[in-house]
């Protein structure tokens, strides 16, 4: 490397580094002090997490986003959070709710054009009609329900959720909450001398026990109601004991203090009201102190995914990667060392961050890194840009280096859209509750994913460049053909071994070895299609090209098997990403054919274009 | 020239590396039919008219025969190509189990509720015709005639009984409904038969929903008095039966059972969530097996990913219902277990051996 590569590979890393580790840095962005509300512990989806981290999965799950556009500037969703936690009346005028379906927006009076999201203000006027479609949309089959019907009963559970959340710390549309505590407190003992006292009973007394009765069953319904529990469970209760507003209310512990949580949050809720940050913060930093000290492991781990969140390690790799590829072109453009060292500091950036946010994952989770389709969309773009790093070490001229980068920044885009479905770091059902098994099965059968798609994307590499470089470079074929050649037998030992791992773990869960169930299907088709490419390469049917080319459709077998599969049982007319996925995965199938074609057209083609 | 001797041709044939890809294109075609048809038909039936089929067993079967062929005649054997050796090998010895479990596999369930006791397994793709001698209040005596034979249909002659039965009509799936007066007339005459309206199905489609097989049959006394014809089925509780000679014989058509030489006893089911949630976080079934042949009385655990093998069966927890109450075990008897374990460790063993050793030549002929 010359000195000016070098140092062009320096600062490509070393800004890639900063930029990544930039968003931990930033202050934030309110004067609420949001983030230590965001850092709060709370129970949701089985599981202690901060309130940070339920704020951007709920608001993704509404809307498709992380945050939102409000009054020219962008709201993060903890500022959409405690809007609708504390004043709901605002939270209603936020456009969150997404609806594309034409129907549905039929259904709700939404006018037609580019407006996607709206408020819920706009739908309330036709709520019991949507839950009455959603209801009997219920009934239907999922795999047999209409566009309209699947929109609808989507709609639903969105508009649940958000009517969940006004619910959860107080009633939404209640007056001043530390008032109503208060007024609570004082009529407790009057209401129990009515009890006792029966007919004899005093006037007085008996107001007590009519007020009671109304706040007992507004309490009731936010015992149900609620979104997440907020209040950690205190001393001598069990471990996973967190309980509700409501449900705290409803059945105060003998013989103690009332729960810290909830005057806190009531305190929280009037300043937030009126409008005043101060008295918030108060409250906020005293409850948040209390918590630390009651749960001080829940605490730590809540502040560090908190701080996971903010960082968005997958977000920036995600632009390092692209600028990586960006790089790498331009060193091909260019036939500048320069350009071609910088590649490989921003991928080694992106590569770097990708790995921060997957070690994270996985310390936060206590779990191998692929637990769901999310995860595993991470850890295939992980896989992928590692191995073309590697490759590229092994072997340079950028395109190991552009594959990798490619991999990585499509795969991450994908997990992105994957993680509006909920929680990513949610809890693992029955079956998959094995690390063992996921690290050694799921983890196994993803880096054969990963190396399939990174030999395609060689293959497509060869064959673009077969018809775009003018000088012909038998050389550089050569190599990237027995680049190739090294990543699909590595392939093969990964797709085999893992989905025979896989055989092993359903033998030991279901008691057979192969079942032919989809997945193992796509898993099987995948080893298939690496041993027919390397058994044309050793037979000599197929040559250089013809190998590139199969590698190219081992692509389109892998993202069939890895989400095709997925696609099979839900059928085409679900709502949400997997339906926009589905014209995705045509396209990229339907490219990668096309790539294909271009590749077998006769060597004559290519010449003649020389020539002209 | 060709060679003159048809084995040497065919075994030439035989060990060609063509041979195998077309073998492996077939069977990616197989496989990717056996997926998508899994929509329309369910998992069951799309195996079976796929990769199951005489076609599919004939391209697993040359493709063995290919594999063996090419390995004996063509591969050197050095321990350069170790590798490729085990690898291969391990791939036949994982066709054989495929095969194997193919033939020999038998799945079946076991519902057990809370303090119930069982001494076999039922297996509901399956069924049999029983008839039971319920003379004796202390024990009744069964008789059963497995599917298969009814599904032939004529004169079935069991030594065990006094009247024959002739199998008239066999649904793999039939649908029972009241019939109306509007209705053609009942083919039974007897037991509730006359009352019912008994349509064939097609098999389910679903994986969750089970077909109810319905037969006709009619019972005739040894000396050729009818005793009736009825209608049963796997759907029907009610019993049905008649009289002959003193003694009270009831039929019925149930899922087909497997006897053990043992016994279970569901003692506890736990089925545990995720708190706040019902996301579930463990199933597992406390039972008690008993085995008095072998002196065996011990309480066994079987969770998700923890079966109990015992006398050549393996117990899973399966599924559950009535609220918690019960446990559903799939008890699966396959001899050749093992043979996927042992195949997998030599092809891993082989792959990574044969391509490590290219990786090092080839890193090691780099400039």
């Amino acid at each position: 490397m010359t000195r000016q590569a070098r140092a062009a590979f320096q600062t490509a890393l070393a800004v890639g580094l900063l930029a990544a580790a930039w968003p931990l840095a930033a202050p934030p962005p309110s004067d609420w002090t949001l983030d230590v509300l965001g850092r709060l512990p709370v129970l949701e989806g089985g599981r202690v997490k901060p309130l940070d981290s339920f704020a951007r999965s709920s608001l993704l799950m509404l809307s498709g986003r992380q945050s939102l556009a409000s009054g020219g500037r962008s709201a993060g969703a903890m500022e959409w959070l405690a809007d609708a936690l504390f004043r709901p009346e605002r939270a209603d005028a936020r456009a969150v709710f997404t609806v594309d379906d034409p129907d549905l927006r039929g259904l709700l009076g939404l006018p037609e054009g580019p407006e996607r999201r709206f408020a819920y203000w706009r739908v309330e006027p036709r709520r019991a009609e949507v839950r009455a479609q959603a209801e009997s949309a219920e009934k239907v089959e999922a795999a047999r329900r209409s566009r309209f019907q699947a929109a609808v009963l989507n709609l639903d559970r969105r508009l649940e959720l958000y009517e969940r959340i006004q619910n959860t710390l107080m009633a939404a549309g209640a007056g001043d909450p530390v008032a109503e505590l208060a007024a609570f407190r004082r009529a407790m003992p009057a209401a129990l001398r009515a009890v006792h006292a029966g007919g004899a009973a005093s006037a007085s007394d008996r107001r007590a026990v009519r007020a009671l009765a109304g706040m007992l069953e507004r309490w009731r319904f936010l015992a149900r109601a609620a979104a997440f529990k907020p209040l950690p469970p205190r001393g001598g209760q069990p471990d996973d004991a967190w309980s509700s507003v409501g449900e705290t209310l409803l059945r105060p512990p003998d013989g103690t203090d009332p729960h810290p949580g909830l005057a806190a949050f009531a305190l929280m809720g009037r300043a937030y009201r009126l409008g005043r940050p101060a008295p918030f913060e108060a409250a906020l930093r005293e409850y948040a102190a209390w918590v630390a000290r009651t749960r001080p492991a829940d605490v730590r781990r809540a502040a560090a995914e908190e701080a996971f969140n903010r960082a968005q390690p997958f977000v920036s790799g995600m632009a390092l990667y692209l600028a990586a590829f960006l790089a790498v072109c331009a060193g091909w453009a260019t036939r500048r060392p320069e350009a071609e060292a910088a590649a490989r500091g921003l991928l080694l950036a992106a590569f770097a961050a990708h790995t921060a946010g997957l070690a994270a994952r996985m310390l936060l989770q206590g779990r191998p890194p692929v637990t769901n389709l999310y995860s595993s969309a991470v850890f295939v773009g992980w896989v992928g840009a590692g191995l073309g790093l590697l490759a590229e070490r092994a072997r340079p001229g950028g395109f190991a280096a552009a594959g990798g980068a490619l991999l990585g920044f499509c795969t991450l885009l994908i997990a992105q859209h994957l993680a509006a479905s909920g929680d990513t770091l949610e809890m693992m059902r029955a079956v998959l509750d094995s690390n063992f098994w996921l690290a050694t099965h799921v983890v196994t059968v993803t880096i054969g994913y990963a190396s399939t798609f990174l030999a395609g994307a060689l293959g497509a590499a060869w064959v673009l460049r077969r018809h775009w470089v003018r000088r012909p470079d038998p050389e550089s074929s050569r190599a990237l053909a027995s680049l190739a050649y090294g990543v699909v037998a590595f392939s093969l030992l990964f797709s085999f071994v893992g989905t025979m791992l896989g055989g092993i773990w359903a033998d030991q869960s279901w008691g057979r070895f192969w079942g032919w169930d989809p997945k193992e299907n796509g898993a099987l088709l995948i080893v298939l299609w690496n041993a027919i490419i390397l058994h044309a390469r050793w037979s000599g049917l197929a040559r250089e090209r013809g190998i590139m080319v199969m590698t190219v459709f081992g692509s389109v077998v892998t993202s069939l098997s890895w989400f095709g599969v997925n696609m099979l049982g839900v059928g085409l007319h679900s709502y949400g990403f997997m339906d926009k996925a589905f014209w995705w995965l045509a396209a990229f199938v339907a490219g990668q054919l096309a790539l294909m074609v271009l590749g077998l057209l006769p060597p004559r083609f290519w010449e003649a274009r020389r020539s002209s | 020239m060709r060679d003159k001797n048809v084995w040497r041709r065919l075994a030439h044939a035989l060990s060609s590396l063509e041979l195998t890809l077309a073998c492996l294109a077939l069977l990616m075609v197989l496989v990717t039919a056996c997926t998508l048809l899994q929509v329309p038909l369910g998992t069951h039936r799309a195996v079976q008219s796929t990769v199951r089929s005489p076609l599919g067993g004939l391209v697993g079967g040359v493709l063995l025969a290919n594999l063996l062929f090419a390995q004996f005649r063509r591969l050197e054997f050095s321990r350069r190509k170790l590798g490729l050796w085990l690898a291969h090998l391990g791939l036949a010895l994982l066709f054989v189990g495929e095969f194997g479990t193919a033939l020999f596999q038998v799945e079946s369930q076991m519902p057990l509720e809370i303090g119930q006791t069982k001494d076999y397994s039922e297996d509901d793709r399956r069924t049999e015709l029983t008839a039971t001698d319920a003379s004796d209040p202390r024990f009744d005596v069964v008789t059963a005639i497995p599917d298969s034979r009814l599904k032939r249909g004529g004169e079935i002659d069991a030594p065990a009984l006094p009247f024959t039965l002739s199998a008239r009509r066999y649904h793999e799936n039939a649908e029972l409904g009241m019939r109306r007066p509007s209705d053609p007339p009942s083919e039974a005459t007897a037991g509730i038969g006359p009352n019912l309206l008994v349509r064939p199905a097609p098999p389910s489609t679903s994986d969750d929903a089970r077909d109810s097989a319905a037969i006709l049959v009619e019972a005739k006394s040894r000396g050729g008095r009818g005793l009736g014809t009825f209608w049963l089925s796997s759907a029907l509780g009610a019993p049905q039966g008649f009289s002959l000679d003193g003694r009270t014989w009831r039929l019925a058509l149930r899922p087909r059972r497997y006897r053990l030489p043992f016994s279970l006893t569901l003692e506890e089911f736990r089925h545990d969530v995720y708190p706040g949630t019902d996301i579930p976080k463990n199933f597992s079934s406390r039972v008690r097996l008993r085995d008095p042949g072998r002196g065996e009385d011990r309480a066994a655990l079987i969770s998700m990913n923890n079966p109990l093998r015992y006398g050549g069966k393996a117990f899973y927890q399966a599924s559950f219902g009535q609220n918690d109450r019960l446990s559903v075990l799939q008890v699966v008897r396959n001899p050749g277990w093992l043979l996927p374990y042992a195949a997998c460790a030599l092809i891993a063993a082989g792959i990574l051996l044969h391509f490590g050793l290219k990786l090092r030549a080839s890193l090691g002929a780099r400039p």
